[in-house]
């Protein structure tokens, strides 16, 4: 009778402890975003791949006609180009595109209640438009401006507009309902800057093509890389998609900048 | 009386418990100190030109048997089954830990190679308990990245579990494509398709 009384005890104490010691757990994973050292970052279903893939049939069409499009013209295209300009010069003109942004990334940065980072992202275009000429070198990063992302699908994110739906988008690749239109926002918002140099919309599309070949020039074999080690490429490039975004949004901290991490959460 | 006594009795324990593990997590071994020798061996071989001319299924057999060291392969492919673990049968454990421990050694050489002109910095680590994460950096010319390996204390000695490049956990990306394999295919079509994989990668190697 006592041994059964106590061994009751004993569960009704190791439910608690389990109670307790879970909490804890959720709590490590509030705080910081994601925690590789939580198991419950490998057990849980994280809240992106959570979202609703209703249209997979038709998302596979589309990635599979997008890795024919790659393979077959952007990555020789890309490839081709970068055969033709060192990568230093490609660097430059990556930097000059990124550098165009900038503006908008500081409005959504305000937008997204990140008083700091607009401080930062204006005080990293006026530096680089003039000391970079013109965008095309990066010394605010030398100065201690490093780079901060904000886009305006992040403000959508950050107002509590949900993801609704994953989508694989012909030539554009993986993105969710909400990220195609905070997608369009950030791309036309730079346009007036092609327009005022552009003669006509084709050459808007030139340079826009150009920039996205540009990009790829530099970013050459990952994809292949990728699609060589997965065995269901179409779900690797979906979860990449999410675990990457989340690292930009949810813990967007510089790297190598312990120190600077902490000035910015006490701020 | 008696029930008071038996609380007694678990509380104490428990203290007791609690004050030898704190005893025995208070010097731990460092888990930079325990990775970057293996990696350093890897990076080095992989640059060893006479070592790149023997077949690729050698090449990787020598490289397993340093890495093995320091990455828990069984570890892996568990975390990576998540909860069709426990159901399925030893053999078929076995055999999924076989096959995918195959698949990651052709991953991870392919990634190194990826990086032989760039330089592995160790940035920093971060220790929880018995865990850990070993951060490094892969400097190139025109970019960084930040790998980071993620390692759990067996007894004394840190075995890497999982790989984070540019904050995209490996196995986390593996967990949700062996799902939707599992989900069309089953597990029986997840072994035949491991098996085309690994037989494309050794041969596909053999080309160069």
């Amino acid at each position: 009778m006592d041994a059964d009384q106590f061994m009751r005890r004993m569960f009704r104490v190791f439910l608690v402890s389990l109670f307790v010691l879970g909490n804890c757990g959720l709590l490590y994973a509030a705080d910081g975003g994601i925690d590789f050292l939580d198991d419950a970052f490998y057990e849980e279903t994280p809240k992106e791949d959570a979202v609703k893939d209703p249209f997979e049939g038709m998302n596979r069409v589309v990635f599979t006609f997008n890795d024919y499009a790659f393979m077959w013209v952007m990555n020789p295209v890309a490839t081709g180009y970068s055969e033709l300009l060192p990568s230093d010069i490609r660097g430059s003109i990556a930097n000059f595109f990124y550098n165009l942004q900038e503006p908008m990334r500081a409005v959504n940065s305000l937008l997204q209640v990140r008083f700091a980072d607009a401080g930062t992202l204006l005080a990293r275009f006026a530096i680089n438009s003039v000391g970079g000429v013109g965008g095309l070198g990066d010394p605010a990063t030398l100065m201690g401006f490093q780079k901060v992302e904000a886009s305006f699908c992040q403000t959508l994110y950050t107002w509590g507009v949900p993801d609704g739906i994953f989508l694989m988008i012909p030539l554009m690749g993986p993105t969710t309902l909400r990220d195609v239109s905070g997608g369009l926002v950030d791309r036309f918002s730079v346009t007036p800057f092609y327009y005022s140099w552009a003669a006509g919309w084709e050459e808007s599309v030139g340079i826009f093509m150009g920039k996205e070949v540009n990009n790829l020039s530099l970013h050459l074999g990952e994809y292949e890389k990728m699609k060589e080690m997965s065995v269901d490429s179409y779900t690797a490039v979906r979860d990449g998609f999410y675990q990457h975004r989340r690292q930009r949004w949810e813990a967007s901290v510089v790297y190598d900048q312990a120190e600077n991490t902490i000035e910015r959460q006490l701020e | 009386m008696q029930n008071f006594r038996c609380s007694l009795l678990f509380f104490l324990s428990l203290f007791l418990l609690s004050a030898v593990t704190r005893v025995s997590a208070a010097a731990p071994p460092d888990p930079t100190e325990q990775l970057k020798p293996v990696i350093d061996k890897v990076v080095g071989l992989l640059k060893d030109t006479e070592f790149r001319k023997r077949p690729i299924v050698d090449q990787s057999e020598v490289i397993v048997k340093i890495v093995s060291e320091r990455f828990d392969f069984r570890e892996m492919s568990k975390r990576v089954m998540g909860k069709q673990w426990r159901k399925l049968s030893t053999e078929q454990q076995d055999q999924f830990v076989a096959l995918f421990t195959k698949l990651l050694q052709y991953v991870y050489i392919g990634q190194v190679d990826g990086y032989l002109d760039k330089k592995v910095e160790f940035a920093q680590q971060r220790i929880k308990r018995d865990r850990a994460e070993v951060k490094t950096l892969i400097v190139g010319e025109n970019k960084t990245i930040p790998v980071s390996y993620i390692m759990i204390l067996r007894k004394d000695t840190w075995m890497a579990y999982d790989i984070a490049v540019e904050g995209v956990s490996l196995i986390r990306n593996y967990m949700e494509q062996i799902s939707t394999v599992l989900r069309d295919d089953k597990f029986p079509g997840l072994i035949s398709m491991l098996e085309k994989k690994i037989a494309k990668l050794e041969a596909g190697e053999k080309d160069e």
